[in-house]
């Protein structure tokens, strides 16, 4: 292929991600370092704004809360993703192209239907408190939203297949002769399991715990929905300080912060991702 | 047995938000409850007489076509040289495409947002457009890379050393053998296009509100099923659409599994 239609194929795409994703992002920064007055920016270079993140305790809560739900978050889809994971790199049913429609389903329905679905069945009068209230077994309803147990539950079933997708890929490639040598040579099924097949996941492991971990911070519309915007969580305040405040400085000061996390997440999973493919295959 | 159980509960946890989302679409009473109060499609009727809801879809449907249109064209124009090419900094610039994959979308969106603000072009359809296409492009490359790498560069060869121009080999050789690539990478921009509720949020206004963003204001401000069947229409869509996905590629070959 000549460097000329090199250029050719490429250059749309690269030319458009130049203009609109590099550009953007480098303006975010500029915005984040400078002033604005009555509306108006003054171009400088300043670090008030990250200085009043970092000092400011309401903030610092904020991005604690944000880590500690991606924390929870990620345990409890590696929980409910691993055994997912491990019967979809096995099975051999004739429903797995179904099995795995049901796992991508939730990434094609859009984000507010899922959160929907969730409020329907979490809210005060929602599904769960009226069945069991009309039946007399609680008193009154048990809050299961507008905090972070319903946020944390509706988190989790946004980003689960995420998870799976990344064990599923790992565990697969796990050769089953392994297993059978292992339990050839006297070990039990479930010993089996948790010195060979567990040890040879684990880089499917961090790396859909990093996905995860990663997708979760960001994620607003779960906090705001679900959250009933009771719970803070950075990209909440990204958001309010761009489209509500208006104070886009801060707001960018915000989004940078955010992508600093990101970016390093980001690199640690290509760098896992990378030597789990060359380790395994 | 025990693992067996716990799956088929992880998949009834998947599923149980959108079923409930279908069954209240569905029912006849104000709010929902289990078992449904009787049949109804007035909340579908209600959808339908609506009109922000049939422009919102309009909008949404005649976004992502434009969207899935040409991030397919230029993104399989640049699977290409990716997948083919033998040059320095290929793997950087395969990173490089891919990055508003990684990039959590409400960054994009922030960015995007002052940008078009300070071109005096916030809130167009061009910018809402052109932000849709540098998001679901990736996706286009990323699938059409996948059918890309089985490829046998021979059949492109024989085809020219046999007098066709290297165009015409292309178009009647290489692109028959990797359409599925092409046709599942353009369907999954669609879906991606038509549901994206994030990136939009930034780029909108109220004249100009795809379907997801007119259903996150409606649920801001009411609770009753005619969400639930605006959703029950979205998740129908999406279902189309993965069946497309199915019948093109195999869904084995799309995950990766």
């Amino acid at each position: 292929m000549s460097r000329r239609a090199r250029l050719l194929l490429l250059g749309p795409y690269v030319a458009l991600l130049a203009v609109f994703f590099v550009v953007p992002l480098l303006l975010m920064f500029a915005i984040s370092v400078s002033r604005q007055s009555y509306g108006q920016m003054e171009w400088t270079f300043t670090l008030t704004h990250y200085i009043h993140f970092f000092t400011d305790a309401y903030y610092l809560g904020v991005l604690a809360d944000t880590l500690w739900l991606g924390a929870i978050t990620t345990a409890v889809s590696l929980l409910l993703g691993y055994p997912l994971a491990y019967h979809l790199a096995l099975t051999r049913s004739r429903f797995k192209p179904l099995l795995i429609v049901f796992i991508l389903s939730p990434l094609l329905v859009g984000i507010v239907i899922r959160c929907y679905g969730w409020m329907i069945l979490l809210a005060d009068r929602g599904l769960i408190n009226e069945s069991l209230v009309r039946r007399g077994w609680l008193a009154k309803p048990l809050p299961l939203m507008y905090n972070k147990f319903g946020v944390t539950i509706a988190l989790v079933h946004v980003f689960l297949p995420f998870m799976v997708l990344s064990l599923t890929g790992v565990l697969k490639r796990i050769e089953p002769q392994l297993i059978e040598a292992s339990q050839t040579l006297g070990a039990s099924p479930r010993r089996a399991f948790f010195e060979v097949t567990l040890p040879l996941s684990l880089p499917g492991v961090l790396a859909g715990s990093l996905l995860v971990f990663s997708l979760t911070i960001s994620s607003f519309v779960v906090p705001i929905l679900v959250g009933g915007f009771k719970v803070h969580v950075l990209p909440m305040v990204v958001y309010e300080q761009v489209l509500s405040v208006f104070d886009w400085p801060f707001g960018a000061a915000n989004a940078f912060v955010l992508l600093v996390i990101s970016v390093a997440l980001i690199g640690v999973y290509i760098k896992v991702t990378e030597r789990a493919l060359r380790g395994i295959v | 047995m025990i693992l067996r159980t716990a799956v088929g509960l992880v998949y009834a946890f998947i599923l149980l938000p959108m079923v409930i989302v279908v069954l209240a679409a569905f029912s006849a009473g104000n709010y929902f409850t289990f078992p449904p109060q009787g049949f109804s499609l007035k909340w579908f009727a209600n959808f339908f007489q609506r009109r922000e809801f049939m422009r919102a879809l309009w909008l949404s449907t005649e976004l992502a076509a434009w969207t899935a249109l040409v991030s397919t064209v230029i993104g399989t124009a640049a699977a290409l040289p990716l997948v083919r090419g033998r040059f320095r900094g290929r793997d950087l610039l395969n990173a490089f495409v891919t990055s508003p994959l990684l990039l959590p979308q409400i960054l994009t969106g922030v960015a995007l947002l002052q940008l078009y603000t300070l071109l005096k072009m916030q809130a167009s359809y061009a910018a809402l457009l052109i932000g849709h296409i540098v998001v679901t492009t990736p996706y286009v490359i990323r699938t059409v890379s996948a059918t890309l790498t089985h490829f046998d560069m021979a059949l492109e060869e024989a085809g020219q050393s046999l007098g066709a121009s290297p165009l015409r080999a292309f178009f009647e050789i290489t692109l028959g053998v990797i359409k599925p690539g092409v046709v599942a990478g353009a369907i999954f921009a669609f879906a991606i296009s038509f549901d994206n509720f994030t990136l939009s949020l930034f780029l909108t206004s109220s004249k100009l509100t795809p379907l997801p963003i007119e259903l996150f204001a409606y649920l801001k401000y009411s609770f009753d099923p005619t969400a639930a069947a605006v959703s029950a229409f979205a998740i129908g869509v999406a279902l189309v659409l993965v069946l497309g996905i199915a019948r093109f590629m195999g869904l084995e070959e799309f995950t990766g599994f």
